[in-house]
C-alpha cells in the first residue's frame, strides 16, 4: 500500500503518522446518498413492485405473485427474448470482431506510418459520440425505404432493386444491428487498441526468431494476450447494448409488428404505455437477472492473475 | 527482400480495409451533410445529388431561427453542464478519499462502484418516476439533473480517483507537515493537479448528458423545458419525406457539439476511459 515512503521521511512519519489515517465517511457522503437514491433505493422498491398488482394510474396496492406468473408466462415474452438475443448477439461480436480488426489495423498503420491512420480512428469515435436518438434518426434516413433513400439510391446506381430496410419484418433485424454496429464499434477499438499497445514488443521478437508468420503471431502472441482486455470488454458492450434504447425507439419504433422489440423496449412499453407498474418491474428484475448473470458467466474465462 | 514485400503487402490490405472501415463510419454522416445542404426537389434525387447542384443553408437557418429549437439547445446545455458540474461536487470528494484513505475491502468498493453500470436506466427510472411525480418535481430542471448526476457518478468517480492514484503521495505528507489539513491538502494540492482529470471527467459528462433521452423523454413533457434530446425525437415524428433536408439540419445541430465537445479533448478523453477498462 505505502507507495512514497523514503527512509527519510518514515521517522517523520512515525511522528506525524496522519496521512493514513482519517475518517473517510464525510468524504465519502456525498457519494453514498446519491447511489443510495437514486439506485438503490428504487432497486429495492422495483422488487417490491413485482410482488404487488400497482399499475401507474390507480392505487391497486396489493402483494401478490401473480403478476410474476403471469409476466413471465406471456406468449410475446419468448418473441421478446429471441429478438433480444439476436440484437445483442448480432451487435456484440459484431463490435468486437470489427473492433478488434480496426485496432488492428490503427497500430499497424502508425507502425508502418501509413496514411489517413488517425483520420479512421476519429471518424469512428465521431460515430460513437452521435447521440443515440440522432444516430437512429440518421439511420433511418439511410434506410429510407423510397428509391431516393441513402442507400437504395446506391443500389439503383448500381442497377438493383431497392430493398424495404425497415419494413421487411426479415430485414430489419440487420439492419438495426448494422445501425448499432456503426455507433458501438469505436468503444471496443479503443479497448483494444490499448490492450494491444500494452503487449510487450519482445513477446513478438521472440516469436518471429521462432519463425512464426504473421497468422501464427496473431494466434499464439496476440490473442492469448488480449484475453482479459476482450472479456471485459465484452461485458461492458453486451450490458451496453442490453440496455439501449434510444437508437431502437427512433430508429423502428420495434416494428415491424414486434421484429425489433427488445427487451428494454418492451419493459418500457410496459409501463409506460400500458401503465403496468407490477409487470414491467418484473421485466425490469429480468433485464438486471440476465446482465448480472452474463457478467458473472464472462467473469469466469477471465485469465487467474486479473481477477481478484 | 522477401519480408519487405511481404509488408507492402500488408500495407495494400491495411489500406483497403481503412478505406472500407471510413466508408461506413462516414457514409452516413456525410449523407446527413448531404440531406441538410439540399433544397426541397433535390431531396428526391438520392446519391446522385450527394453534392448538391444548388447547396443551400436555408435549412439551418429554418431550425436555428426556430425559438423552439433554440429552447431545446440552451436546456441540453444547462442540463449537461449542471449535471456535469454536480458530478464533480459529488464524485471528487469520493474519489480522494478512495486514492487516499485506508479503507478495508477499497477493490470490493471499486467494483462494486462500476457494477452500477448493469442497472439500466430504465429499471430505476420506474420508480424514480412515480417519486417525482408524487412530490412534483416532474417538468423540472432541478429533478432531471440530479437523476443524471446520479447516473453520470459512478464512473466520473473511476476516472478521477485514477488521476488522483497518479499524484505522488508525498506531495500530501509534506503538506501535512507544513500543518495542512485533510481539506486544505485536496483544496490546494489534489483539485490543481488533477486538472486534466477533472477536465476529462467533466466533457464525458456533459457528452452524456447531451445525449441523455430516456430520463428526459419521462420527466419532462412541456416542449420549452425539452432538451435536443427530446425534442428531436418529436420533431422527427411530426415530418415527412418531403421535409427531409430540415430533419437532416436539426440532426447536425444536435449532433455538432457533442463532437466538437470531444475531439476537442480526444487524447484525454480516451486516456481516461480506458485506464479503467484496461486495468479490469
Amino acid at each position: 500500500m505505502n507507495k512514497a515512503i523514503t527512509p527519510g521521511l518514515t521517522a517523520v512519519r512515525a511522528v506525524s503518522a496522519q496521512p493514513r489515517q482519517g475518517a473517510p465517511a464525510l468524504w465519502l457522503m456525498p457519494l453514498i446518498a446519491v447511489l443510495g437514491l437514486f439506485y438503490l433505493y428504487p432497486v429495492f422498491d422495483v422488487f417490491r413492485y413485482a410482488f404487488t398488482d400497482m399499475t401507474l394510474l390507480g392505487k391497486g396496492d396489493h402483494y401478490t405473485v401473480s403478476t410474476l406468473i403471469n409476466t413471465l408466462t406471456r406468449p410475446e415474452l419468448f418473441e421478446i427474448l429471441w429478438v433480444t438475443f439476436v440484437f445483442t448477439g448480432a451487435s456484440v461480436l459484431g463490435q468486437q470482431v470489427l473492433g478488434l480488426a480496426v485496432a488492428l489495423v490503427v497500430v499497424r498503420g502508425e507502425k508502418r506510418r501509413l496514411v489517413g491512420t488517425m483520420l479512421l480512428r476519429t471518424t469512428a469515435l465521431v460515430a460513437w459520440v452521435v447521440p443515440g436518438v440522432a444516430g437512429g434518426i440518421v439511420w433511418k434516413m439511410l434506410f429510407n425505404g423510397a428509391p431516393f433513400g441513402g442507400l437504395n439510391s446506391i443500389l439503383r446506381l448500381l442497377g438493383m432493386a431497392p430493398m424495404q430496410w425497415l419494413s421487411d419484418p426479415d430485414t430489419v433485424m440487420w439492419s438495426v444491428v448494422v445501425a448499432n454496429i456503426w455507433r458501438g464499434t469505436a468503444f471496443s477499438m479503443v479497448v483494444m487498441y490499448a490492450a494491444l499497445k500494452a503487449i510487450d514488443p519482445v513477446l513478438y521478437e521472440a516469436a518471429s526468431v521462432d519463425g512464426a508468420n504473421p497468422l501464427q503471431r496473431f494466434f499464439y502472441v496476440t490473442l492469448p494476450q488480449l484475453r482479459a482486455a476482450i472479456m471485459v470488454n465484452l461485458i461492458l458492450i453486451t450490458i451496453q447494448t442490453l440496455n439501449t434504447f434510444d437508437a431502437v425507439i427512433s430508429l423502428t419504433g420495434g416494428g415491424p409488428g414486434r421484429a425489433t422489440e427488445v427487451l428494454s423496449l418492451y419493459t418500457f412499453n410496459m409501463v409506460f404505455r400500458n401503465y403496468d407498474l407490477a409487470a414491467g418491474s418484473v421485466l425490469s428484475l429480468l433485464m438486471l437477472a440476465i446482465s448480472m448473470g452474463l457478467a458473472l458467466i464472462y467473469a469466469r474465462f477471465l485469465p487467474m492473475e486479473s481477477r481478484s | 527482400m522477401k519480408s519487405e514485400n511481404q509488408a507492402r503487402i500488408g500495407d495494400v490490405f491495411s489500406y483497403l480495409f481503412m478505406a472500407l472501415m471510413m466508408l461506413f463510419f462516414a457514409w452516413p454522416l456525410i449523407w446527413l451533410l448531404s440531406l441538410a445542404l439540399r433544397g426541397r426537389k433535390e431531396i428526391y434525387l438520392g446519391v446522385a445529388r450527394l453534392i448538391p447542384h444548388e447547396p443551400t443553408l436555408d435549412n439551418f437557418t429554418a431550425i436555428l431561427s426556430s425559438s423552439q429549437f433554440a429552447a431545446y439547445l440552451v436546456n441540453a446545455l444547462k442540463l449537461s453542464t449542471l449535471s456535469a458540474l454536480g458530478c464533480l461536487a459529488v464524485a471528487l470528494p469520493a474519489a480522494y478519499a478512495f486514492s487516499r484513505f485506508p479503507l478495508k475491502g477499497k477493490g470490493a468498493w471499486m467494483m462494486g462502484l462500476l457494477s452500477f453500470q448493469m442497472i439500466s436506466p430504465l429499471v430505476i427510472m420506474i420508480p424514480l418516476y412515480r417519486y417525482m411525480a408524487s412530490i412534483h418535481m416532474t417538468e423540472s430542471h432541478f429533478g432531471v439533473t440530479m437523476v443524471y448526476i446520479a447516473l453520470a457518478v459512478p464512473t466520473a468517480t473511476w476516472i478521477l480517483k485514477g488521476f488522483i492514484d497518479g499524484i505522488p503521495e508525498s506531495l500530501d505528507e509534506a503538506a501535512m507537515i507544513d500543518g495542512c489539513n485533510r481539506f486544505s491538502v485536496f483544496w490546494r494540492i489534489i483539485l490543481p493537479l488533477s486538472t486534466p482529470g477533472i477536465a476529462s471527467a467533466f466533457i464525458i459528462t456533459v457528452i452524456a448528458g447531451w445525449s441523455q433521452f430516456l430520463v428526459p423523454f419521462l420527466l419532462i413533457t412541456k416542449d420549452n423545458l425539452m432538451p435536443i434530446g427530446v425534442g428531436i425525437f418529436q420533431y422527427a415524428g411530426t415530418q415527412n419525406d418531403s421535409s427531409l433536408q430540415v430533419l437532416a439540419a436539426a440532426c447536425i445541430v444536435s449532433v455538432v457539439p457533442a463532437i466538437v465537445a470531444f475531439l476537442s479533448l480526444q487524447r484525454l478523453i480516451l486516456g481516461a476511459m480506458t485506464a479503467g477498462a484496461v486495468k479490469g
